[in-house]
């Protein structure tokens, strides 16, 4: 594939056991410039094949000489985090795709008000630089677990003082959503990321409390989950991939040099919606209406039911 | 609130016969004239379900609130209004009933003050509305004609269907291209 950054890891922070920092610097002339939020896909030259996961840029968008991320380990990941957690090390190489931005601040928003769950802290951290210069109200609550999810906790603590709170799990803390989000006054936008049942939990209380979904904004963090192998065909070629559980369908169509457009890999942005004409699916993605899951599928979460041929209009 | 005609042109502001009414949240109501039956319809409407509605009259007499008066001005219900606004929560929802010239002003203020379309509801009484002339860029209020003058420019306009949410008005036209100015201009 073209278009691909080259960069070379400039250095590597272990932030708490499970979440790692990684500095990248380009290999040769200059980084693009990127807005608050924006990700980029990190490409693994892992053995035997490329893994793919799309991580968020986390670093102020003032200063785009180099990319920041962080990487928190997955227990059942399909090897990508684990990868950048054992394998990789300064002055290695990676290749990026390059920025795309999903997740941006909304103009029109007179308060912002951000929660993050663990991980899910990274691109609050470009975006409390954009709106600190723009002198925005903003209040940020992170839910995590001290010592392990908790990454940039006490820099931000110093950092925000009032604007910021966190809560502790292991330390019995609770974020009350219903309470937060009941107070909160009119022209305010809120921002998740995190895991599926933080942004679940978000987007079913702020309507219930009549929160338009105009103002709800969410990015989920869930590379594709694992699940059973399975065939797709190719309709126009005849050819078969055998899909194997750790790898997505989207990623076993790379593999084989099938161009299928992405940007999220999370199924909500719809870039890499594929056409199919036969074969029980399983859909994962948050994007497709229920009508058009009948004929199309996002490729980068979804997959065919174990054992089944998926025949793809490709 | 309003959704888009079909078959008028898509413009054409379409004014729902109900309002949508959530289970919580503030309702603010503000009315033009509080002595139409418009008013005190969604009046009753909002408070069916015994909740409070929070209400601001530009004129009249509302003896189904409590014999509350219209505070008389424009700019004094803008700032009630606006005091309103700022202390509101997220789930509040803005009721407005007046005529088209009324409530699109309501819904401009409400809009720069922050809220979404989704949390407005217009219900229209009375038959005013602005009218916008392409030449000239002046406002008149117009009532429920379909040609009038320019009371700027003196050209012959026909009023369009097509209302700009932006201005807050329908857009008149010259009706006859081959006098495009008035007389007295030429
Ligand atoms: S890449 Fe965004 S939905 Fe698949």
């Amino acid at each position: 594939m073209n278009g691909l950054l080259d960069v070379r890891v400039a250095a590597v922070r272990q932030l708490t056991p499970l979440v790692r920092e990684f500095t990248l610097e380009a290999e040769h002339g200059a980084l693009p410039g990127f807005s608050a939020g924006s990700h980029v896909v990190v490409h693994m030259p892992a053995p035997g094949r490329t893994l793919r996961n799309a991580y968020s840029l986390l670093g102020d968008p003032a200063e785009a000489q180099r990319y920041r991320i962080a990487v928190r380990l997955q227990e059942d990941s399909r090897g990508g985090s684990r990868f950048m957690h054992e394998q990789v090390n300064e002055g290695d190489r990676l290749q990026l795709s390059p920025p795309a931005n999903l997740f941006g601040l909304h103009s029109e928003a007179r308060h912002h008000l951000l929660i993050a769950g663990g991980i899910g802290i990274t691109p609050f951290l470009a975006q409390i630089a954009e709106l600190e210069r723009r002198g925005a109200s903003f209040a940020l609550h992170y839910a995590c677990r001290g010592g392990l999810t908790d990454a940039y906790r006490g820099e931000l603590a110093g950092r925000l003082g009032a604007r910021f709170a966190a809560y502790d799990a292991s330390a019995g803390e609770r974020l009350d959503l219903a309470a937060l989000l009941r107070s909160q006054p009119l022209a305010t936008h809120v921002y998740v990321c995190g895991p599926q049942r933080l942004i679940d939990g978000v987007r079913s209380v702020a309507a219930s409390l009549g929160w338009p979904q105009g103002r709800v904004h969410w990015e989920a963090f869930a590379a594709a989950a694992p699940g059973e192998p399975f065939v797709a065909e190719l309709a126009a070629s005849g050819r078969r991939l055998e899909v194997p559980a750790d790898l997505s369908l989207l990623e076993a169509l790379e593999q084989a040099d099938v161009a299928v457009p992405s940007l999220c890999r999370g199924g909500v942005c719809g870039q890499c919606a594929t056409r199919y004409s036969s074969g029980a699916v399983e859909h994962r993605d948050s994007f497709l209406a229920e009508a058009e899951r009948a004929w199309q599928l996002m490729p980068c979460v979804s997959r065919g039911c174990a054992g089944s041929t998926l025949v793809l209009d490709l | 609130m309003s959704g888009e005609a079909t078959g008028a042109m898509l413009s054409t502001p379409v004014y729902a016969p109900e309002v949508s009414i959530l289970a919580s949240g503030r309702r603010l109501l503000v009315v033009q004239d509080a002595g139409v039956e418009e008013a005190a319809r969604l009046h009753g409407q909002l408070s069916a379900d015994g909740q409070a509605v929070e209400l601001i009259a530009l004129r009249g007499e509302a003896p189904w609130a409590g014999g509350q008066r219209g505070c008389g001005s424009t700019d004094l219900l803008e700032v009630r209004l606006l005091t309103l606004l700022s202390s509101a929560p997220v789930g509040t929802r803005l009721y407005v009933c007046g005529d088209e010239t009324f409530a699109w002003r309501i819904y401009r203020l409400a809009r720069n003050s922050g809220l979404l379309a989704e949390e407005i509801e217009l219900v229209k009484a009375g038959s005013q509305r602005e009218l916008y002339c392409v030449h000239c860029a002046t406002m008149q209020t117009i009532g429920r004609e379909t040609e009038t003058t320019c009371c700027h420019c003196g050209v012959q306009l026909l009023v369009r269907e097509h209302f700009s949410r932006r201005l807050g008005a329908y857009m008149g036209v010259c009706i006859n291209p081959d006098q495009p100015y008035a007389e007295n201009k030429a």
